[in-house]
């Protein structure tokens, strides 16, 4: 018979069924999501985190390789209140325990209540309630986790849409979405990925017309070299950034930023533009947030929930960032043209450029 | 940072606003509306704007004198309207709200120039949005122009100047066969446009099935028009609810899977939330489209966009949009209680001009109304249909409504949240299994849908079918079929003796006791308990201060009963203060309407008012009683004694009421009774006793009963055989009235004439309810049926109402108009009514409500039945009187003595007349003639200073109203009727035919149907199923019949348009003439 622990901080531990077999420590989270699975399972954001569905049911269409955001699961371990047998298979092939016949609901509360927290999961035929404890002993926080960006970021530049004809963008890949990539070579840009650690010089070598931070897991302090580029080139290329790269660009520009309780992780996230006034539904997926903009960002859209900022622009400087996920994959597609505003900065950038024979 | 942007548009202040409802109850429209239109009459009061509404349903809370600033229980028709217009000049009218009864007439007063001519604006949903969805060529239009893909369609119309009577076979031929080449071939789904609940439509396989359809469509339809679409039937059908504001903000609120595939009404299928078989990228592609289809129409407020989809091996499948309801809908209320999410307040406020970040999510009180619900539960909807009361109809599910209401539950799992469901409908398939062959399941009940169908689907599983087979007869995708072969599986097990599995899969202790032949201790010590969680809006996410909840099991990793705070879970209750549980009525059905929600809420308000917490248990999405700001503890759950008695631990209340929720609370008081002893709960089944109800209905007991207090009852008694009820038969002497003991609504009651008939009827009647006595009664005809609702404390009576039936003995009291105050009594008479009442009051020692049915001949007053409990007459007696009783009944259960209460009776000066609204046109093949069966679904009310113009505006709410010319059939030929040669007949043929030419055609059916034919009386089944078929206003009887002339001498009295509250009364005692 298969014993499932699950030991939250402060050393409670509940009972479940194993679906998968192994043991994991990390921050537990929740998404509130009913949908998109297969895309949360494969987001790199969650790496080193445990994530509980709120949604009770989960894997009820299968699973599809086509659907996925990255080449594997990134949670350390999954936890809901039934999985079906498809993603239990799916999971135990990839190594990565999970448990299920929880009450995910009390676990969220849980989380709402005391904030994200540490959770060590010990799932086997012999494991005890210790073995989970001693998971839990053992998990770091977040912000501990100084070289996360190696574990979620490609070792060397790779391109997409190389025959495009529209923008370069030099992608900096702190642990990118595939949907970030999908969306702009769809707009006709040629995407450079790059390492998280990439060096200036790198960058220089691909002339981008646009510097791109991407989304990832942990806390933005721990990614300098991405700080580093920003600061580096903002003067001259425009950039951009999604989720963690909202933060990094906060953090090179001389903003700061802050961890939150319990984040947001979802797919019905309210974002108000200041502008418009309109109201528009976000996915997100950040346990960071951006606490001051600086002098040089100012919010342009802001969370209708707890008014954290969801989008900058550069003061001076060709910048804008979201805080939530434009690329959807999990979750709506209402901000997708934020990608059209992006590859307008390089358009105008080349129609403002001074001729080089000057 | 802050989000208090000063909203640019106006708020209410100072404006009157018209809310239109939809109506009496009828398939297609029931309670859903009376739940959005009060919620929507708060949230604008709330806005300062004054709320002036009508709504001919006296059943319902909306039309409460202190729901909106000036209530009018008038017909619904342009000419009443235009008359409230007149008096309250209006700024403006919100269509949305009132069902497709609202936007109608809305349209109407638009299209008669009314609302131009007195400055009237249309809030929210503009009409041209109106048109382009009703319409269905225009809505294709503005489908194609935006990308959205529709089902290939065509319509099929006549010419101005064309009678459908004069279309010959072969052009309409031409014309039919055209339009199902152009959708691509059979089978098609042939529709009429502008119709209630998709009646007449349906999917047609047969060419000559089709002719007939667009024949009699043609002629039926507001616009001459018939539609013809592709057949998208095996499609997964969805429905996404949507709003919008002003400023082109835009959100999903819920999405909806049909279990049942496409070719189904969405109203007759079993609904799940959120969906469950849709990827992420076909939800968001379709939730795309919703806002695409939304932002085009230019909607204001919520919205209903109907999907069908597939998976056709892309990442999202392939979709097609289907239909959009611009208004607020059944299925609107359904996702409001399904995510918290109050969609009806919603668009109101954005009606006024209110953003949606604006308004305050009044679950969280953290967050607004611009967020998208997330759900951490599966809910399912499944419908209730009238099958037990009609035997000729087939119940075949199609893409018409049949269904009367509905049930919803909320579960963990999908196993748990369906039989939740199923046990909330109160439904028992009349069926027994031993007796079904493998060949007749899989044709009749697993091919077939119909109501028995998840039934069907656990008895293939329990005889070894496979989940393949299943998904291969139903056409019911396969997640849903492995899990009711799951419960089926669970079922087994507790069998079995393990009663783990059916617990968790959502089984009552008291089934799994009773499927395993286990003591009930037992089973509880072994499963894992109940305890409860919230409904949020937000899975969890924010914390909610509402206090709407859910039950479901532990995990299997405990086990045995939880008391006291354990049993809590996420409550928040103050175990001390007192609290009272008032248990709710169910789904809606015939014979059990939205008159006992209103009494629910009426009881809920009085204890709030005593400073009392009252707690809900219902499980019917569409009501008032179910909206989260109704009680202190809405209990979303099945009406079973094990649950609501789980609710009663798990509050620590005081007491529960059972009086309020019709038979369905009525029927758990014994057995709740008993559930509390066996737990030792400190709580009381408050009011009358349940040995006094249970007296009231067992028939000998009540009689010596009666014979003591000197009552005097139609002769009769109790039988147990044939051969009992023959002789008691002869020793009355025939014709009887015949009837199980125990039923509802007056199910499989009949007037049997001789031995013939009352052999025939035992064979049915004992079929009905084997182990129950039929019951024989002298037949009292032409005797004058009365209704009296009283409230006693224990000492004191105070009458609510004295009601004077407008048909004689034979037609069921639910079936009959009737009158107050009566017209036929003199006042000593009445005196022994109110001695009748009060004895028996008395002697029932009744605290709470009472109704007593009597019938008077020849001066003698009879008793015929008395229920101490809530009756469907009361929330009509309370209207027009002005007395809320059901508020004093839950007064006095409560502890107050009416003399204290210091209430004084009224007497209405008018005249109100109930009039109910019959099925007949949803229900094929059913008998249009009203009997002692009841058949109707809901009422109307119409009040005026005579009983003939009374009546008329009845006739008028009821949408059949009575022409005042043209041509009649007067058929007297029934038994019933009197013979066309005596003085009575010849006053009746008479009096029509001073408003109307006698049709001379030989064949009528033939006449009616070529549209000869304005008005019919008769009891000729056949004629008066075309009628039905045709819509001509008929009378059944010879009593509705007098009533009609009697209108129609009243037609020119003015319509007398008045604030209900505003009718005058006087303060008198019924039956006391001091």
């Amino acid at each position: 018979m298969t014993q499932a622990y699950v030991a939250l901080e402060g050393g409670h531990v509940i009972e479940g069924r194993g679906r998968a077999p192994g043991t994991a420590r990390g921050e537990l989270v929740f998404t509130t999501a009913y949908t998109g699975y297969e895309e949360s399972l494969t987001d790199p954001s969650y790496e080193e985190q445990i994530l509980t569905f709120s949604y009770p049911l989960i894997g009820n269409y299968g699973v599809r390789e086509e659907r996925f955001e990255d080449d594997r699961v990134h949670p350390r371990a999954a936890l809901a209140k039934e999985f079906t047998a498809d993603v239990a298979e799916w999971l135990e092939s990839e190594g990565v325990p999970a448990v299920d016949h929880l009450d995910t609901r009390e676990i969220v509360t849980d989380i709402r209540d005391e904030g994200a927290m540490k959770c060590g999961i010990a799932v086997g035929e012999d494991v005890t309630e210790e073995d989970a404890l001693e998971q839990l002993e053992a998990c770091k926080g977040m912000s501990e986790h100084t070289d996360i960006g190696a574990q979620v970021s490609v070792d060397e530049e790779t391109v997409y849409g190389a025959d495009n004809d529209g923008a370069d963008v030099a992608l900096v890949d702190c642990g990118a979405k595939g949907s970030i990539v999908d969306s702009l070579v769809a707009r006709d840009a040629t995407v450079h990925v790059l390492p998280y650690d990439a060096a200036a010089d790198d960058v220089a070598a691909i002339d981008p017309d646009i510097l791109f931070i991407s989304n990832g897991p942990g806390d933005p302090a721990n990614y300098e070299q991405a700080i580093g580029l920003v600061q580096e080139f903002v003067e001259d290329t425009p950039v951009a950034g999604i989720c963690l790269g909202q933060q990094i660009v906060a953090e090179a520009l001389g903003g700061s930023t802050e961890k939150m309780t319990f984040g947001h992780r979802g797919v019905n996230q309210p974002v108000l533009d200041l502008e418009s006034g309109q109201v528009v539904m976000t996915t997100q997926n950040h346990g960071y947030t951006v606490a001051e903009p600086g002098d040089h960002l100012e919010v342009t859209q802001i969370n209708v929930n707890d008014d954290t900022p969801e989008g900058l622009d550069g003061v001076v400087h060709d910048v804008i960032t979201r805080q939530y996920h434009p690329e959807a994959n999990p979750g709506p597609e209402d901000t997708l043209d934020f990608f059209d505003d992006v590859l307008a900065m390089a358009d105008e950038r080349a129609s403002t450029a001074v001729p080089a024979d000057d | 940072m802050s989000t208090d942007q000063q909203s640019t548009g106006e708020t209410g202040d100072g404006r009157t606003i018209l809310l239109i409802g939809s109506g009496p109850i009828q398939i297609g429209q029931a309670a859903e509306f009376d739940y959005s239109g009060a919620q929507a009459c708060r949230a604008l009061q709330e806005e300062g704007a004054r709320v002036v509404l009508v709504n001919s349903n006296p059943a319902t809370i909306m039309t409460d004198p202190e729901m909106a600033d000036e209530v009018y229980i008038e017909p619904i028709t342009t000419e009443a309207i235009a008359e409230i217009i007149r008096k309250e000049r209006p700024d403006g009218v919100i269509a949305g709200l009132g069902g497709q009864t609202g936007l109608n007439v809305t349209a109407e007063l638009a299209e008669e120039g009314v609302l131009e001519q007195y400055g009237v604006e249309i809030m929210g949903t503009p009409l041209d949005t109106i048109y382009a969805t009703e319409d269905r060529d225009l809505f294709r239009q503005r489908m194609e122009k935006i990308g959205q893909p529709v089902p290939a369609s065509t319509t099929i119309s006549l010419e101005e100047d064309e009678s459908v009577s004069e279309l010959t076979e072969d052009d309409l031929e031409e014309r039919v066969q055209a339009a199902v080449d152009e959708v691509g071939g059979l089978p098609v789904i042939a529709r009429t446009t502008y119709t209630l609940g998709g009646s007449g439509s349906g999917v047609v396989h047969e060419f000559d099935e089709l002719l007939a359809r667009v024949r009699k469509g043609l002629r039926l339809s507001r616009n001459s028009e018939v539609l013809i679409t592709e057949s998208i039937s095996g499609w997964v059908e969805y429905e996404y609810e949507v709003m919008r504001d002003a400023d082109d903000s835009c959100i999903i609120i819920c999405n909806m899977e049909n279990i049942d595939p496409m070719g189904i009404h969405t109203g007759e299928s079993t609904v799940v939330t959120p969906s469950q078989i849709v990827p992420d990228e076909g939800h968001q592609e379709m939730r795309t489209a919703a806002l695409d289809v939304i932002r085009e129409l230019g909607i204001q407020g919520g919205c209903n966009i109907q999907f069908a989809w597939r998976d056709d091996g892309t990442p999202g499948g392939e979709y097609r949009v289907v239909e959009v309801n611009p208004r607020v809908s059944r299925s609107s209320a359904l996702a409001s209680k399904a995510t918290g999410y109050p969609i009806a307040r919603v668009t109101a406020k954005v009606a006024l001009g209110k953003r949606l970040h604006e308004i305050e999510n009044e679950i969280t009180g953290e967050t607004t109304a611009a967020f998208e619900p997330a759900i951490d539960y599966v809910v399912t909807k499944v419908p209730r249909w009238p099958k037990d009361k009609f035997e000729d109809v087939d119940f075949e599910l199609t893409t018409a409504m049949k269904s009367t209401g509905e049930a919803m539950a909320i579960g963990r799992t999908f196993e748990e949240s369906m039989l939740k469901a199923l046990r909330s409908s109160e439904y028992e398939p009349s069926v027994d299994w031993a007796d079904v062959s493998d060949d007749e399941l899989e044709e009749t009940y697993l091919e077939r849908p119909s109501p028995d169908r998840p039934y069907a689907l656990f008895e293939a599983f329990e005889r070894g079918y496979t989940v393949d087979e299943v998904v291969e007869l139903t056409g019911i995708f396969e997640w849903y079929t492995e899990r009711f072969k799951r419960i089926a599986e669970s079922t087994r097990a507790a069998q079995e003796g393990d009663f783990t599995e059916a617990a968790i899969a959502g089984h009552t202790n008291a089934t799994i006791a009773a499927t395993a032949g286990a003591d009930v201790d037992a089973v509880e010590q072994e499963v894992p308990g109940r305890t409860y969680k919230q409904v949020d809006t937000c899975a969890g996410e924010f914390e909610a201060e509402t206090p709407y909840y859910y039950s479901s099991r532990k995990n299997e990793f405990e086990s045995g009963p939880l008391v006291g705070d354990a049993a809590s879970g996420e409550l928040e209750v103050d175990r001390d203060l007192e609290s009272v549980i008032v248990v709710g009525g169910g789904p809606i059905r015939i014979g059990q309407g939205v008159e006992f929600d209103y009494c629910s809420v009426h009881a809920v308000q009085a204890l709030r008012d005593m400073g009392i917490d009252a707690h809900v248990v219902n499980n019917n999405p569409e009501t008032v009683s179910t909206d989260y700001d109704t009680s202190d503890g809405l209990f979303f759950e099945p009406i079973t004694a094990e649950e609501v008695a789980d609710v009663a631990e798990a509050t620590g209340a005081d007491g529960v009421m059972v009086q309020f929720g019709g038979q369905t609370s009525v029927n758990i008081g014994e057995p709740l009774q008993d559930e509390i002893d066996r737990r030792g709960l400190k709580c009381e089944v408050m009011g009358t006793s349940v040995e006094a109800m249970d007296l009231a209905e067992d028939r000998d007991r009540f009689n010596a009963l009666m014979d003591d207090l000197g009552i005097a009852q139609p002769e009769g008694g109790a039988a147990h055989s044939k051969e009992e009820a023959m002789q008691l038969a002869h020793e009355i002497g025939y014709p009887v009235l015949v009837r199980p003991s125990y039923v509802l609504g007056g199910r499989a009651m009949e007037v049997v004439y001789d031995d013939e008939e009352l052999e025939r009827y035992i064979e049915e009647a004992v079929r009905v309810s084997p182990d129950k006595p039929i019951l024989v009664d002298d037949f009292l005809a032409d005797a004058i049926e009365l209704d009296v609702d009283a409230v006693s404390d224990g000492e004191d009576v105070l009458i609510g109402g004295v009601m004077e039936h407008v048909e004689t003995a034979g037609v069921h009291s639910g079936d009959s108009a009737c009158m107050i105050p009566p017209r036929s009594l003199d006042d000593e008479t009445l005196a022994r009514v109110r001695e009748v009442t009060e004895d028996i009051a008395e002697a029932l020692e009744t605290v709470g409500l009472l109704n007593v049915q009597l019938a008077v001949r020849d001066g003698e007053v009879y008793v015929l039945e008395a229920n101490p409990r809530s009756s469907r007459t009361v929330p009509f007696i309370s209207k027009a009187t002005d007395v809320p009783i059901a508020k004093i009944a839950a007064k006095v259960m409560a502890g107050n003595t009416l003399e204290e209460l210091e209430i004084e009776e009224q007497i209405p000066e008018q005249t109100s007349i109930k009039e109910v609204v019959l099925p007949f046109d949803r229900l094929p093949g059913s008998d249009p003639r009203l009997g002692p069966e009841m058949k109707s679904t809901g009422e109307v009310m119409g009040s005026a200073d005579s009983f003939g113009k009374a009546y008329d505006k009845a006739q008028d709410a009821t949408g059949k109203p009575i022409p005042d010319s043209g041509t009649a059939i007067i058929d007297l030929s029934a038994d019933k009727f009197p013979d066309p040669d005596t003085e009575d007949g010849d006053a009746l043929v008479d009096g029509f035919t001073e408003y109307f030419d006698l049709c001379e055609e030989v064949d009528l059916a033939q006449a009616v149907r070529e549209g000869k034919v304005d008005l019919i009386v008769s009891r000729d089944r056949d004629l008066l199923e075309v009628a039905v078929e045709e819509e001509i206003t008929y009378f059944s009887t010879p009593a509705s019949a007098k009533a009609a002339l009697e209108a129609l001498e009243a037609k020119d009295e003015p319509i007398d348009v008045q604030a209900v509250s505003d009718r005058p009364k006087q303060t008198a005692e019924w039956g006391r003439s001091d």
